[in-house]
């Protein structure tokens, strides 16, 4: 039963907030449709990146003031809007509605559901476009983001509120480290809100992405924001920012959030299509001269708030797809310099088995070394140190000459880390069982098992260690460097289960 | 013809516009300028134009007050029954809206917006 007294409190309250009459508008009409590119007339109180809206219901955002003429950038439809139609302005920029029901939700950039479940009403109207957080409301990198990929992990750590640029050809298995990210996510006692951007892809290629994650159990911590191939390139432009608005209502919230942006080269497309046809100048690569700006400003709203503003984060997993590996291109080179490493991967180390493809040598980071725990410090040292030795003497073994004793244990050596290095797609590892391996190896415990039964070796004695050593994996997960006593455990552990190991 | 040029005969022509000088600007101008030329004309015939729809006839004592406000424009009155009440101005790409309509369209979104 309805209170009527209820019903005349409400309408009082409406009345209440309710302003005045006058209503003034400031409208225009379109002068030309050029690919989704409106011309318009009037509008002479408009503002950069406002909301309009033209008459058939259509919304566009105006992207150019001129003298006698505004640029819009349409949203919805592009063939329906034509030459005479009536626009108005909103007063409002652009905004996406955004809530905690989103999470686990595809969307497109304007908020509109891909998944067939309806649309979210009651949220908070998030800005597209933002300046990003000051130098005093921020603090330092320190916390560590799991990837659970054992060669990013222990060399090319990441930390929260960093910009880590995935790089490489395509097929190279950029996406897969993106993903794997996502998934190893759910190990973490609070999930970190992950935000997966997908810009020019095929819409199979979205789905299949979509239908891992599910399948996976990441898809209730995950949002995606699909603008595929055969949306608008205005979709496409805003996609990242969509994403990263989105991002920023947890990050109010002082919670963690991962945002994947799949990839900024075809953002780059987008908007270089844009501004060719707004007539803007073409520079290098017909790319117009703010394409720098374009993803600064986006890579720059990833931060870690300091406490006083909640403490949250936003972590930026950028990815760029380059030609025939050449990362001097524009693009590449603009985005390298922007974030705070890259993660370079080569098609050669993908095709010679070696995956995740990534080339250590040319992969770094530049702030997570700053968030790695004690525990993968102790063995990512060595590890590294290594590695690099492997590398300046593997040229010379390539010429089947006789090497001293040494060199040989080096090479010997090199083999087996780049070989425990190695990880199937979609098993991201805990950072206890990471450190376990590495140190299987850099300890030359080893040393005397095959090089081809290392990953039935690895999973093997992954399962032991969980079955029989439960205490030695939790002091491994309490991030505090691993004592003697630990080592000597770790290391009674491995000895037990090689005896086991057939 | 650059910009500048055509600007300075769309303001000599309207400021003393009459058809003789018009037709002879016209007929010294190519095709692109003529289209240039044509539709600053009606730009700065929108400009100072003021269009009053009202869903009844405006009363004198109010059409006053409103040449006041707007002295240089040339007025131009419409009637809109579906107003249902009030006057809307238009001024060139202004819309000043003062109708029982806009109202009723502004308590229906604000419903719409705060309450399922």
């Amino acid at each position: 039963m309805i209170d009527n007294n209820k019903i005349i409190g409400t309408l009082e309250k409406i009345l209440t907030a309710y302003g005045g009459d006058v209503k003034i508008q400031n409208v225009g009409t379109v002068i030309k449709n050029t690919d989704g590119v409106i011309t318009a007339s009037g509008l002479s109180r408009a503002i950069m990146g406002e909301k309009v809206i033209f008459e058939d219901g259509n919304a566009g955002t105006v992207l150019n003031l001129d003298e006698e003429s505004v640029s819009i950038i349409l949203l919805g439809e592009t063939s329906s809007v034509k030459e005479g139609d009536t626009l108005k302005t909103t007063g409002k920029m652009l905004s996406i509605e955004v809530s905690e029901e989103l999470l686990g939700r595809v969307i497109d950039p304007l908020g509109n559901p891909q998944d067939n479940k309806p649309k979210i009403k009651k949220g908070k109207n998030m800005p597209l476009e933002k300046i990003a957080a000051g130098v005093v409301d921020r603090e330092p990198v320190s916390t560590p983001l799991k990837t659970g990929i054992k060669a990013i992990d222990s060399m090319i750590p990441i930390g929260r509120g960093q910009r880590e640029l995935i790089i490489g050809d395509r097929q190279t298995g950029k996406t897969a480290i993106a993903i794997d990210s996502i998934i190893n996510q759910k190990f973490n006692k609070k999930p970190v809100v992950c935000v997966y951007v997908a810009i020019g892809q095929k819409k199979s290629t979205i789905a299949q992405v979509i239908d891992r994650l599910n399948s996976e159990g990441a898809g209730s911590y995950t949002i995606v924001v699909s603008a595929s191939a055969s949306d608008s390139a205005a979709l496409q432009y805003l996609a990242p920012y969509s994403g990263c608005a989105i991002a920023e209502y947890f990050l109010d919230k002082g919670r963690d959030v991962l945002i994947v942006y799949d990839d900024l080269t075809k953002h780059a497309w987008a908007y270089r299509q844009i501004s060719l046809v707004l007539k803007r100048p073409a520079g290098r690569e017909a790319y117009p001269g703010d394409i720098f700006y374009l993803h600064s400003k986006l890579l720059e709203r990833s931060v870690k708030l300091n406490k006083e503003n909640g403490g949250g984060s936003i972590t930026a997993l950028p990815i760029i797809e380059t030609q025939a590996n050449d990362i001097s291109a524009y693009i590449p080179t603009n985005v390298i310099s922007i974030t705070d490493g890259q993660i370079y991967l080569q098609t050669d180390l993908f095709n010679a088995g070696i995956r995740p493809a990534i080339n250590v040598g040319q992969s770094v980071s530049r702030v997570g070394g700053a968030a790695q725990t004690q525990t993968i410090k102790s063995v990512s040292n060595k590890l590294r140190l290594e590695l690099a030795q492997y590398n300046s003497v593997a040229a010379f073994a390539q010429f089947g000459s006789e090497v001293d004793p040494a060199t040989q244990k080096q090479l010997d050596r090199g083999r087996r880390l780049t070989e425990i290095l190695k990880q199937p797609q979609y098993f991201p590892l805990t950072e206890n069982l990471e450190v376990l391996s590495i140190y299987a190896v850099t300890s030359g415990l080893m040393d005397d098992i095959p090089v081809d039964s290392f990953h039935r070796f690895e999973k093997d004695l992954h399962s032991f260690a969980k079955k029989n050593y439960p205490k030695v994996l939790e002091t491994l997960s309490a991030g505090d460097r691993p004592t003697e006593q630990a080592l000597k455990q770790i290391s009674k552990l491995i000895d037990e289960f090689k005896k086991r190991f057939q | 013809m650059n910009k500048k040029k055509i600007d300075e005969l769309i303001g000599a022509s309207y400021r003393y516009l009459d058809q003789k000088k018009v037709e002879k600007i016209a007929s010294l101008l190519s095709i692109k300028d003529l289209k240039k030329y044509i539709n600053g004309l009606k730009l700065g015939e929108k400009e100072n134009t003021l269009i009053i729809s009202s869903s009844s006839p405006l009363n004198n004592q109010d059409l006053k007050k409103i040449i006041k406000l707007f002295p240089y424009k040339k007025i131009i009155l419409e009637k809109d029954p579906s107003l249902m009440l009030g006057m809307r101005i238009v001024d060139n790409d202004i819309v000043y809206d003062f109708t029982l309509k806009n109202s009723l369209h502004r308590i229906l979104s604000f419903v719409e917006q705060n309450y399922d």
